[in-house]
């Protein structure tokens, strides 16, 4: 059980610019900490640093409220799994969860029974005595997770653990890692690229971007609430919408936004927007509605995907050069390429953003 | 279009009924073959041919001067004579000498040294190792030739240095004196002479286990030497649970070909002892002993049991070898 504090975490590679850009976080005990964000933006190195696979060149890593900058990877109480299972391939599955206790000194029996109570939470008794090599995809993740377990720690680590399965293992995997976490209550930083796997595991996340954290929450809070336009970008499938717009007139309590060819279209909140001033529409597919031609913000429909439960409508706004995804529920629509529809987003499920990407608060 | 495709009617019914006469080849037919046989001749002729007639010279008693009538069957006097051959058998002590003393270092450096470049080595990685690979591609004669001068009694460096170090003097006294010589050693001894080519193929050939080794080294993931440190292993730790066991194949590859090349051992010895083999055949190895056999006493059936009897001895040093280093599961 442990917490974790970051304080302007840095790092600067010898040879290369500065990756992590000073971090602050604090991690509650027992929380699942999902770091989610596009390929490169310096999840891992982060991760790998909390490790103390990598040196932290700036700030203070705390955990248990200890300054653990200096301490060696094995006497921080933290577990990784990586990527690549990193399974030594020498040795046998049981071997290979033992390691670290046998390194550490511990009596052989001791080991045994550590590791016969990992295999058991993780089902994979049965595999003690295999080589990695002769394990499925899905095999190899567990023993790795189980050989996090056998030690112990105090905060587990995953680096994307999930994506070398197959889409179908994924899903049952982040199942059981959610079971896993519940039932051991340990504290967990899960580093990932995948949304969903942020949004379905996380008790918060941490959204990266080029070295900073753009936002820290719930997942709901993130999808309801983005602070920013590459917050409400990156979380939810298919992204959200961002529309350019201009203010036409700023009321007491409504907006009155220029979109498209389509003037007065209008949000009913109160914005600290001048008329005339740029802004970007932010709106989720799910919550764009289509209605007849000659209503809301004119478009055409241009393409149709029909996944069954629901078909993604893509369509191109007139009077702007811009492409649009419409979510709209049921399989079945008779719409067609090239016709001619009217889009009205749900007023109260509408972001706007600053020209700096910023997000202005709705305003009760 | 002289092809004819296999669907037309006139291809069926030949089917049915076989030609008569001889078709003719055509060139497309013919030319695959020409064009692989230099290779098929090259091995027939360069190859495949002394390996059998070697096997056929070694149950004859031959001097090739004397042409090919002069060449008699013998039986198997040939290998009863060469096993009982005292100098066979001391060619062929001095090559396991030679073997374990040159061969042994050579993987127990070449281990930890490939280790520390892929480890500590980062941007002078390749130099360093080209350094030590440098002697594997230069001309055993020139190598000989050096290391003949280094061990020259009355102008070698090593004599030199040695003397330097036993003549040292400390207020008036030779502390080192009892360990090291005084006086210019005659490396031509025989005592000294299997050392001196043991020192020349170790130095010669541990370049090359490095890159060997390296090669392995850069194919095990950075992630095991990552997850043994979380697990808490100290480097030492980590050579011995994860370099070590990852780098067995490598190690069965590199120690077959040191246990083979060291077997066949000629150029060296040969242009170290100038062809003599050294004082009290000291330094003669048992390929050695085979081309002196061939080439100087003319007995090519003796020489060609020699061959067929160092044949064997290496493979079964190969086989104990596959043995030692198979894989347990
Ligand atoms: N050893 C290294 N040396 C220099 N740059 C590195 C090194 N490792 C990673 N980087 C750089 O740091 C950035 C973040 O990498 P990483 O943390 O792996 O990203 P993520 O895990 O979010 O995909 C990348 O731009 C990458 O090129
Ligand atoms: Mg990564």
């Amino acid at each position: 059980m442990a917490t974790l504090h970051l304080r302007n975490i840095e790092k600067t590679y010898e040879s290369g610019p500065q990756v992590i850009k000073g971090i602050n976080l604090d991690v509650a005990d027992g929380e699942f900490m999902v770091f989610v964000g596009p390929s490169g933006c310096g999840k891992s190195t982060l991760l790998r640093m909390i490790a103390g696979l990598e040196d932290i060149t700036g700030g203070d890593l705390l955990i248990d409220g200890k300054r653990a900058n200096d301490v060696q990877p094995s006497e921080r109480g933290i577990a990784m799994v990586f990527q690549s299972y990193a399974l030594y391939p020498h040795m046998s599955v049981g071997e290979n969860m033992g390691f670290a206790l046998k390194l550490a000194g511990k009596p052989k029996a001791e080991v045994d029974v550590a590791v016969g109570r990992a295999a058991e939470i993780l089902q994979i008794t049965h595999l003690l005595d295999r080589k990695p090599k002769a394990l499925s995809g899905g095999q190899r993740q567990r023993v790795a997770i189980g050989r996090a377990i056998v030690r112990k720690p105090k905060v587990f680590l995953f680096d994307e653990p999930l994506s070398n399965l197959d889409a179908a293992l994924r899903v049952q995997m982040r199942i059981e890692l959610s079971k896993l976490h519940e039932e051991l209550g340990t504290t967990m930083i899960y580093v990932t690229h995948d949304q969903v796997e942020a949004m379905t595991l996380g008790t918060r996340i941490a959204v990266f971007n080029h070295g900073v954290i753009e936002q820290v929450g719930r997942p709901l809070d993130l999808y309801q609430e983005p602070a920013n336009q590459f917050v409400g970008g990156f979380l939810g499938s298919p992204k959200m919408n961002f529309i350019q717009c201009a203010v036409t007139e700023r009321r007491a309590d409504s907006i009155a936004l220029k979109v498209g060819c389509a003037s007065g279209f209008e949000l009913p909140r109160s914005v600290a927007a001048d008329a005339g001033s740029a802004l970007t529409l932010g709106v989720r597919p799910e919550h764009l509605e289509l209605t007849r031609a000659g209503d809301g913000i004119a478009a055409r429909v241009d393409l149709l995907e029909h996944l069954g439960d629901s078909t993604i409508v893509y369509a191109a706004i007139d009077g702007a050069d811009q492409i649009v995804t419409i979510k709209t529920q049921g399989g079945r629509t008779a719409l067609r390429a090239g016709e001619a529809i009217g889009l009205r987003p749900q007023a109260g499920a509408c972001h706007l953003f600053r020209p700096d990407g910023r997000a202005i608060a709705a305003q009760a | 279009m002289s092809v004819t495709s296999s669907d037309s009617p006139a291809a069926s019914e030949l089917a049915v009924s076989p030609p008569r006469r001889r078709r003719k080849l055509q060139a497309w037919e013919w030319a695959p073959y020409l064009f692989i046989s230099p290779f098929f001749i090259l091995f027939l002729v360069f190859g495949l041919f002394p390996l059998l007639f070697s096997m056929w010279l070694a149950f004859q008693t031959w001097d090739p001067s004397t042409g090919l009538q002069g060449m008699e069957w013998v039986g198997i006097e040939n290998f009863k004579f060469v096993l009982e051959d005292d100098w066979f058998q001391k060619s062929l002590y001095n090559t396991f000498w030679i073997a374990i003393v040159s061969g042994l270092p050579q993987h127990l450096v070449a281990i930890p040294l490939a280790y520390f470049a892929h480890t500590y080595l980062r941007k002078h990685r390749n130099t360093v190792v080209g350094v030590y690979f440098l002697p594997f591609i230069t001309s055993t004669v020139a190598i000989a030739l050096v290391w003949n001068s280094l061990f020259s009694r009355d102008y070698g460096v090593i004599n030199m240095a040695l003397t330097s170090i036993g003549n040292l003097s400390i207020a008036g006294m030779h502390p080192l004196a009892w360990l090291f010589p005084t006086s210019n050693v005659d490396w031509a001894q025989p005592q000294y002479t299997k050392w001196m080519i043991s020192s020349l193929v170790f130095w010669r050939y541990v370049g090359w286990n490095t890159v060997l080794y390296l090669s392995a080294l850069q194919t095990i993931p950075r992630d095991l030497y990552e997850a043994a440190t979380i697990d808490g292993a100290t480097s030492r730790q980590q050579f011995w649970h994860i370099t070590v066991p990852l780098l067995r194949p490598m190690m069965f590859f590199a120690v077959t070909l040191t246990i083979i090349g060291n077997l066949q051992l000629f150029e060296e010895p040969f242009i170290i002892t100038g062809g003599t083999g050294g004082i009290n055949q000291a330094g003669k190895t048992a390929a050695m002993h085979m081309y002196n056999t061939a080439f100087v006493d003319s007995d090519f059936g003796t020489a060609s049991a020699v061959a067929w009897i160092l044949f064997l001895i290496i493979g079964l040093m190969t086989w104990a070898n596959n043995k030692f280093f198979a894989q347990k599961d």
